[in-house]
């Protein structure tokens, strides 16, 4: 009988799938509720200007529009950002980037919102604006923002042993500069929602977001409403990535919800719209220098990476110390100095992103542990074999690692695969015309929001009266499956079916605050918290079944799906019978998380605000097999492998997805997304031009879990994977074409524009 | 009479017909000069979301059962119509045999939905330098035949093109099927489109090659077109004939390559430069000896 309950450790299909491929599953941009407004913001054409004057009269007077309103329309401060809050719902007086919203029209229908945006006449005085690293930290640039001098958001560095000094005793040391594209995030359902203000002036909201109970503190300091009557309500993400981390449309939404009479309201950006204003990957640039005993001992590390974040704070500071602890790479470095410049431009605001700020470094570090391993003439492998962080060292942050870390097992167990194995037979077999490589990457990402911020769920369960459980979802799922995994844990412990273990997707009013979906950490912090509600719950039911059947104690009872049972006498009682039995308030159990944080912080980092350093990571060794095509430059990427060190694997089916979506969204990074803006306007505005994967680009991803070790601290001794697969490819494609032919192309996309330059010399 | 007056809410008020023959579509266009014509929509759909101001009628193409259809003529030339889909194309037994060129690039057009909506017809209309199917059509030396109420006329492909989304199509004048002359004994039909990823992409560079070889291996007849290296299909003589008598050979096609460099015309934009083009359109030639 407990052969169909859930159990961790096996592939059971993801709770959402069925819903998710019959096309019932409901999103935020489904959502059109009965005489609903719409609300869409009008956006400036300049990158940079001043406001001179914004004349809504003639939007406001046309038929069907019902609201025009300004920055003099919002009563609180008009800031939203989630750390650093610089950025207007509305501006007031400048803007800052080329879809910076000036006024927002609400309107009875989608036709009446266009005809009244397009009517609301904007003056405003064109200011030279500032698009590139270079200008943006010219000593003379006018500042962006005028408390944020030089232009820096952020600076920031780290240093290590002697730092610098440690250059004296290398014996081979080499240099490179990187740089990396922006990429959006993609999603197929873009920034979307509902919302209306309710009798007692509270906001009900509706949303696509990862992050819905901090949405609540942002909308709160923007609009003035009080963050206790604001209610998130957020159902399953149509993608996320990042990018519904922090307020997309929640502000302009509370907005309208305030001046609409308790009427719903409802607004979605188009694919433009979405591009424009969205956030985005930063990109970034970068100088490297790295320095290696004659055996390969690495021994000195420099690097400086500047972060073009735009014209909004968003998550850049942390984006770029993300990005900074892991500019190293997962290896020990005795002396390392490493220096962070987060910079405003007047581009499209940069943001959180998946491998937020670490793919980038990544891109530099893997490169340059081919260019030393050529150097010394060494296997590339056994380089990174030979420098592997093992429990006990300290990373390239100062940060000793007392967690498990299994960088060493990945890059072994790639070693043993056949791709590896036999390389240079599958090379010497490159038909006309093409040229073979192989390239490595191993890479790390960091789990958990770090130092100073507390990393904390509250999970929910309750039995029913049906004597199904419902675990209240507190952390979104944007798709990455989190959910099915709460599934998998709750019906593990309670020995249930997939049947009678339900979820609810994130609702403030009925969950509790359990952090963002984002940095690794969905499963892990908020698994803990329920693997403690449903233990809880679990010894609830066997002390109700105890006392119903006049046991002693617990021994020999047990749950099974739908009842519990005594094994010696075979009694049993229900699951709909408990729930009977016990008081509502009794069926309810919560249970709480918070995640290690480190006790003892390295002295190595300076100008660091929060969120250092880590203390869990997950590692992946990456090998990909190409084809250059010599006369078209193009990259067909044959194969691809990814070994992952996730701690213990609690669904080896969505493991899999986790590593093979990261893969695939890290080959677009590698190959050919680029989101490209000029002068501060967006050149890629569309799918037309900004390109990202199709099935034909992506390879078969083999993903491998890593035999290595349970991270002890995670709930069945997971931690999250969600990031680090994104790391890989580009490094990785990057090192195999230079294997193909000789190119070590430093600036991603690696398009066949850039092969072929690079092979023509 | 056609089934018609589909109109789409408020939003546009939008007059779309469906006309089921020719003379129908015809007595439409009659009473709407203005009207837009439409096959599979994947161009022009596409325009009209960045014009929504655009409200002119539509008038479809997809039920005239005569421009949906492959047929062999009497002389073994093949007539395409005009609304045939490049799913069709690709799916065509006959044409596979016979016209594999066109099988081929057909078959790099968009990705499977956009095949199964896309027509021909529509690829030539819309003129685009990029055209997946365009070079293809010049080499197998297609005939159009171009019809309007005052009847009907014929032209071949390479006189009908005049630029970028420009054609000697008359108001009133629809393309109603593209015919291709019997099929010749060629040796190698190659077609490759470079694009940015490999499929849904607009292609780079592209180039579709013909060859009669004589037993011994030497070129009795070459001819290529080029496609998205300048403002039509380019075709370079000058490089076809050097083939000519000589061996196919890496040597020969290099220097076939360098004719091609300087023949062209490419352009800048998001998705290469035109110096990339520039090389990629010789080098391709070297794919004949791959």
């Amino acid at each position: 009988m407990n052969a169909s309950a859930l159990k961790i450790g096996t592939s059971h299909p993801r709770g959402d799938a069925v819903a998710k491929a019959a096309g019932t599953e409901r999103y935020a941009a489904d959502l059109y509720p009965q005489g609903c407004l719409w609300a869409g913001a009008v956006r400036s054409h300049q990158a940079c200007g001043r406001i001179i004057s914004i004349d809504t009269t003639a939007a406001a007077a046309l038929p069907g529009v019902v609201k025009v309103l300004t920055a003099a329309d919002v009563v609180a401060s008009n800031r939203q950002g989630i750390i650093h809050k610089d950025m207007p719902v509305l501006c007031d007086d400048l803007v800052r980037y080329c879809g910076d919203p000036l006024a927002l029209v609400l309107a009875e229908t989608k036709e009446a919102l266009q005809r009244g945006m397009s009517a609301v006449q904007l003056q405003l005085e064109p200011l030279p604006g500032l698009f590139d690293l270079d200008s943006a930290l010219a000593a003379d640039a006018p500042l962006i923002h005028e408390d944020k001098p030089g232009n820096l958001l952020a600076q920031a560095s780290i240093c290590k042993g002697t730092g610098l000094d440690g250059f004296d005793a290398c014996s081979v040391v080499v240099e490179g500069s990187f740089s990396t594209p922006v990429q959006a995030h993609a999603f197929l359902e873009t920034e979307s929602g509902v919302a209306r203000l309710e009798e007692d002036g509270g906001l009900l909201m509706e949303v696509s977001t990862q992050s819905p109970f901090r949405d609540r503190f942002e909308i709160s300091h923007a609009l003035g409403i009080p963050w206790g009557k604001i209610r998130i309500v957020a159902p399953s993400l149509g993608g996320g990535f990042g990018g519904k981390d922090g307020a997309t449309v929640q502000c302009l939404l509370g907005l309208a919800a305030q001046h609409a009479d308790g009427r719903w309201v409802r607004m979605q950006w188009d694919r433009e719209e979405s591009f424009k204003a969205g956030y985005k990957r930063h990109a970034c640039r970068m100088e490297y220098k790295l320095g290696a005993a004659a055996d390969g001992t690495l021994q000195a590390l420099h690097a400086k990476l500047w972060y073009d974040t735009g014209a909004y704070a968003h998550l850049g500071a942390e984006v770029m110390e993300l990005g900074m602890e892991h500019a190293g790479g997962p290896y020990r470095i005795p002396h390392t100095l490493i220096e962070g410049w987060c910079v405003y431009t007047n581009n499209p605001t940069a943001g959180a992103m998946r491998a937020f700020g670490v793919c980038q470094a990544t891109f530099g570090f893997e490169s340059m542990m081919d260019l030393l391993a050529a150097k010394l003439g060494m296997d590339p492998l056994e380089l990174r074999l030979k420098n592997a962080l093992v429990r006990g060292d300290e990373n390239c942050a100062g940060m000793r690692l007392t967690t498990s870390t299994g960088i060493k097992t990945c890059l072994e167990q790639l070693q043993q695969h056949p791709f590896w194995q036999d390389r240079e037979v599958w090379k010497a077999a490159s038909p006309a015309y093409k040229k073979r490589g192989i390239g490595l990457a191993s890479v790390f990402n960091a789990a958990g929001y770090g130092g100073g911020v507390r990393d904390a769920a509250t999970a929910k369960i309750e039995l029913t009266p049906e004597g199904t459980f419902l675990i209240h979802n507190a952390v979104t799922d944007m798709g990455q499956g989190n959910s099915s995994a709460f599934l998998q844990i709750a019906g593990h412990i309670l020995s249930q079916d997939a049947s009678r273990v339900l979820l609810k997707q994130p609702d403030t009013r009925t969950a509790y605050p359990s952090g963002s979906s984002s940095a690794g950490r969905t499963t892990y912090t908020f698994g803990k918290a329920l693997i403690t509600a449903t233990e809880e719950l679990k010894a609830r039911l066997l002390n109700w079944a105890g006392m119903i059947l006049f046991l002693q104690d617990n021994d020999g009872l047990e749950l099974q799906p739908g009842r519990v049972l005594h094994q010696p006498s075979q009694k049993e009682v229900s699951l709909v019978a408990l729930a009977g039995y016990m008081q509502p308030e009794e069926r309810v159990c919560l249970g709480q998380y918070v995640a290690p944080t480190c006790k003892e912080v390295p002295p190595t980092a300076k100008g660091f605000f929060i969120g250092f350093p880590h203390v869990i990571f997950g590692y992946g060794a990456h090998l990909v097999r190409l084809e250059v095509d010599s006369l078209t430059g193009q990259l067909t990427v044959c194969d691809y492998l990814a070994v992952t060190d996730g701690g213990r694997v609690l669904n080896p089916g969505m493991f899999d997805q986790q590593v093979q979506g990261g893969v695939a969204q890290g080959l677009g990074y590698a190959l050919m997304e680029d989101f490209t803006v000029r002068d501060g306007v967006v050149k890629t505005p569309d799918f037309a031009t900004y390109l990202i994967p199709g099935s034909l680009d992506i390879p078969e991803i083999i993903s491998i879990a890593a035999q290595g070790e349970p991270e002890e601290t995670g709930p069945f001794g997971m931690k999250g994977i969600g990031e680090v697969a994104m790391n890989g490819p580009l490094p990785a494609v990057a090192n195999a074409v230079a294997d193909a032919c000789g190119v070590r192309l430093c600036h991603g996309p690696l398009t066949p524009q850039r092969v072929l330059a690079g092979v023509k010399g | 009479m056609w089934a018609t007056m589909t109109q789409c809410t408020d939003r546009c008020k939008r007059q779309i017909s469906f006309p089921v023959t020719i003379e129908e579509l015809f007595a439409v266009q009659e009473q709407q000069p203005e009207a837009r014509i439409m096959a599979g929509g994947t161009d022009l759909l596409v325009a009209l979301r960045h014009g929504p101001q655009d409200t002119r009628p539509i008038i479809c193409l997809e039920r005239i059962e005569e421009l949906r259809r492959i047929d062999e003529l009497p002389d073994n030339s093949v007539s395409i119509g005009a609304a045939v889909t490049f799913g069709s194309i690709v799916r065509s037994p006959l044409l596979k045999a016979r016209y594999s060129l066109l099988t081929q690039a057909a078959s790099t057009v968009g990705g499977p939905a956009i095949r199964n909506m896309a027509s021909i017809g529509g690829n030539i209309v819309t003129a685009s330098p990029a055209a997946d199917s365009l070079p293809a059509l010049y080499l197998l030396d297609a005939q159009l035949e171009l019809r309007s109420t005052t009847g009907s006329r014929t032209m071949a492909i390479a006189e009908f093109m005049l630029g970028p989304r420009r054609t000697l199509l008359q108001p009133g004048e629809i393309i109603s099927r593209i015919i291709l002359p019997p099929a010749q004994d060629w040796s190698i039909q190659l077609f490759e489109k470079v694009g940015r990823r490999k499929s849904l992409a607009i292609a780079v560079a592209s180039l579709a090659a013909m060859l009669r070889l004589a037993a011994d291996g030497t070129v009795v007849e070459a001819r290529f077109a080029w496609g998205s290296v300048g403002p039509t299909v380019l075709r370079c003589p000058a490089a076809e004939a050097l083939l000519k008598g000589q061996p196919l050979s890496e040597a020969v096609l290099t220097e076939a390559a360098a004719l091609v460099q300087d023949a062209v015309s490419p352009i800048d934009d998001i998705r290469a430069s035109a110096d990339y083009r520039r090389t990629v359109a010789g080098n391709l030639l070297l794919r004949l000896v791959a």
